[in-house]
């Protein structure tokens, strides 16, 4: 602060001293190195998209033309984009929310000291590694109604009594691909969460418990609001790669029953590498990731402003 | 300006103008789709380099010839092999850059009109006898196969070669059209039943009983109906049949199949561009598939959302006493039984689904020539013959009548040979679009909703047609 202020006063008395110009220049050097990999893998990319949505491009031939805005009608003025838009939303608002609560419960009593904390966190993130691909496939024989075990032991346990086709129904099949989505990315939710409960000072918790608070006032006055910043980030997290799902839905469910489980990021597939209509792929990206930065922004907003973390 | 110095500025521009016309012609003809022409010094690679597909053609049986082709010609054929799924991007992604380091790819047919500018034709290098060995034998190949995987005509790929008849790569040019490739791998709809089943004796005599008629495997699909309501008794977790309802393009080709043979058109989509599936035929055959799973309950659970592994699994796991497929299939040690192949039944007509891959000479590679050579070693009679045990599925009838003279093959693989022969024969292909991939999700999405009673066929098969008449206009096939 002092040094800011000072260069701004010699600013206003004097030219610029040859010391500045070099805080300025090594400065600049020093982001550098971020702003070229920003620029490279990000910004580049994202300019290149545009241009890409502006055209009509014929990949195997050689007319490539400009149509302005023609891919954005195309793909906007079709309805089932806006039902698959709602579907995503809808899909992650219900899995990022399990995940968040189911993650909270595990963190909260992996947060204990026990013998058996480091081990159960261990097997917890088991899922994680799993690839996308693989557990999708796994899930499927599973949920298979002849012969997986999803069926079999709700029969065998008395629980169910003819087998359920979970993936030919529309709401059974939401709910196969939300439980995937739970058994896989709870364990990452968790394990932020955890990592933020074990920062927290105890102090806080200690003064209020010592102020006759309980144990659930203690969460919801003390803990919850310190583990704000955490919280912020696990969603923010999450939710961003929940939009961007693909692989679990498409093998899965590919999609249906009819078109009842598809997601953008499916359309996205189908356009650009079915179709091979690259602009308006392009398009529904541009669309997608517009809708995307507006949607963190809102969540960022409703997490509240002291999320310092992310701030600095 | 006089008339005569006018004509002879006319008579100038006409020259320059047939000049750049000239060179642009050539221009472009030096990069793709040329015409061939026959150069006898043209210098042999050390090498070719080919994109195949891992299963679905079965690269195994392909590896295994490719030390005879290097005995042969001097020439190592280096294969990468990739999955399905994973392939036609693959492909698209080599032929959008404009790349020559595949000489040979492998394309399947929905793909070509998509991609017909970057593939060599190589009709003309078909009637060079100096590069086509006298005893290829084009007329072996099986008309169907052939005609549907590899000729196109340029400029109007959507167009069905309209002849039938044996494969004459010089009416096909002169007609108009080219020969784009040589179908190496065919797969039809073909079903498979359990023999034991069908032999028992109880069986026998309980099924004479019940219908009145000798229990055999079904040649119609009325006759199917009864074997398989028959054999279905979910409390011994068997069912008559297994059908791929699921959502997906497995679901297309069911219904495809249906559709012709209640005598309709199999294609979906008519050389017109008019969708011709949702028509009384279409209604007939979509309800009968429905009738099957929700009023016949002779599928098990699960049918509408099974895929080709899904059923295979069913079948070889003895859930099913028959099923439809694109591939052999072997019952578990578990089950006991044993099996054996039939032709898909009809109604009115056969009209299994198929579809067959070729071999392609990449418009960008610099070893046309050499590539047109190998291509046509590996779909020659020989080489179809000697990929035979490894389950390739030929295209040329002298594999098929090999496969029905030699005893082995039937004790290896049952009727299947025989079978996928006059399936071929009487197959029926995709239509060709550039946006096949569109019109095909139009409709697995109305079958799929018919067959897990969400729509009713006609209602369905109505929405996917206005559906579809509207992409084929998007897609500029249409106004």
């Amino acid at each position: 602060m002092t040094t800011v202020a000072a260069h701004q006063e010699g600013k206003a008395l004097s030219p610029p001293n040859p010391a500045s110009r070099q805080i300025n220049t090594m400065g600049w050097g020093l982001i550098a190195p971020a702003m070229l990999v920003l620029l490279t893998m990000s910004i580049g990319p994202a300019i290149y998209l545009l241009l890409f949505s502006l055209h009509s491009e014929d990949l195997l031939g050689s007319s490539t033309t400009f149509v302005g805005l023609q891919n954005y009608w195309q793909v906007l003025a079709n309805p089932e984009v806006w039902w698959d838009a709602s579907a995503t939303v809808l899909y992650v608002a219900l899995s990022v929310s399990i995940e968040f609560a189911l993650g909270l419960m595990f963190a909260l009593l992996l947060n204990r000291k026990m013998l058996e904390s480091n081990l159960l966190a261990a097997l917890f993130i088991l899922p994680l590694g799993v690839a996308p691909v693989v557990s999708a496939l796994v899930f499927r024989e599973l949920l298979n109604p002849v012969y997986g075990w999803v069926d079999y032991y709700l029969q065998s346990l008395g629980l169910m009594g003819d087998p359920v086709d979970w993936l030919s129904d529309p709401f059974t099949a939401w709910v196969s691909i939300i439980a995937l989505d739970v058994w896989q990315w709870t364990p990452f939710v968790a394990l932020i969460l955890l990592a933020g409960l074990q920062g927290i000072p105890k102090e806080p918790a200690e003064a209020a418990l010592v102020d006759g608070a309980g144990p659930v006032r203690v969460f919801w006055h003390v803990t919850l609001p310190l583990l704000r910043p955490f919280i912020a980030i696990a969603l923010v997290l999450r939710s961003i790669e929940a939009f961007k799902t693909f692989a679990n839905i498409y093998v899965l469910t590919s999609g249906g029953p009819g078109t009842s489980t598809t997601v953008i990021t499916l359309d996205m597939y189908r356009i650009a590498l079915q179709d091979f209509n690259v602009g308006a792929a392009s398009a529904l990206g541009i669309c997608f990731l517009m809708a995307l930065s507006v949607f963190m922004s809102a969540l960022l907003r409703l997490l509240g402003r002291n999320t310092d973390i992310l701030e600095n | 300006m006089s008339d005569k110095t006018e004509k002879r500025l006319i008579s100038r521009r006409s020259i320059l103008k047939s000049g750049v016309a000239t060179v642009g012609l050539l221009s472009a003809s030096a990069i793709i789709g040329r015409p061939y022409i026959a150069r006898a010094d043209v210098a042999k690679p050390d090498k070719l380099t080919m994109l195949y597909a891992t299963v679905e053609a079965d690269s195994d049986a392909v590896k295994t010839l490719l030390p005879q082709f290097k005995s042969d010609n001097g020439i190592d054929i280096v294969m990468d092999t990739m999955p399905y799924n994973a392939l036609q991007q693959k492909v698209f992604a080599e032929l959008a850059s404009k790349s020559s380091y595949y000489d040979i790819v492998i394309v399947d047919a929905p793909w070509m009109p998509a991609i017909i500018d970057n593939i060599a034709p190589i009709t003309d290098m078909m009637l060079d006898s100096t590069l086509t060995s006298s005893d290829f034998e084009v007329t072996d190949f099986i008309p169907k196969a052939f005609f549907d995987t590899a000729v196109y005509q340029p400029g109007a790929a959507a167009v069905h070669w309209p002849n039938e008849g044996d494969v004459d790569p010089k009416g096909i040019k002169g007609a108009g059209f080219e020969v784009y490739g040589l179908p190496i791998q065919a797969n039809a709809l073909t079903m498979s039943y359990r023999k034991d089943l069908f032999e028992d004796a109880a069986n026998k005599s309980a099924f004479q009983a019940k219908y009145n008629k000798p229990l055999a495997v079904p040649d119609t699909w009325d006759d199917f109906v009864d074997v398989a309501k028959f054999f279905t008794n979910p409390g011994k977790r068997i069912w008559g049949t297994t059908l791929m309802a699921g959502a997906g393009d497995y679901s297309t080709d069911d219904f495809k199949t249906m559709l012709a043979t209640f005598g309709g058109d199999g294609h979906m989509i008519n050389d017109k561009f008019e969708p011709v599936f949702a028509g009384p035929e279409g209604v007939a055959a979509l309800t009968f598939y429905a009738d099957l799973i929700n009023k016949h309950k002779v599928t098990p659970p699960g049918t509408t959302s099974a895929t080709w592994d899904t059923v295979a699994t069913e079948f070889e796991t003895g859930l099913a006493a028959m099923s439809m497929n694109y591939h052999t299939e072997t019952l578990n040690d578990s089950v006991k039984g044993s099996m054996d192949y039939a032709m898909v039944p009809k109604k009115v007509q056969y009209g299994p689904h198929f579809g067959a891959m070729m071999l392609s000479v990449n418009g960008f590679s610099k070893n046309k020539e050499w590539a047109y050579r190998a291509i046509q070693w590996l779909t020659g009679k020989a080489a179809q013959s000697a990929m035979l045990p490894l389950q390739l599925h030929p295209t040329r009838r002298s594999a098929y009548a090999l496969a029905d003279k030699d005893p082995i093959y039937a004790q290896k693989f049952g009727s299947f040979y025989t079978v996928l022969g006059k399936s071929l024969e009487n197959a029926v292909g995709r239509p060709r679009l550039k946006n096949y991939s569109d019109v095909d999700r139009t409709i697995w999405v109305a079958v799929n909703n018919a067959a897990r009673g969400a729509a009713k066929p006609e209602e369905a098969l109505k929405d996917a047609a206005a559906k579809v008449k509207v992409q084929l206009a998007q897609a500029g096939y249409t106004k």
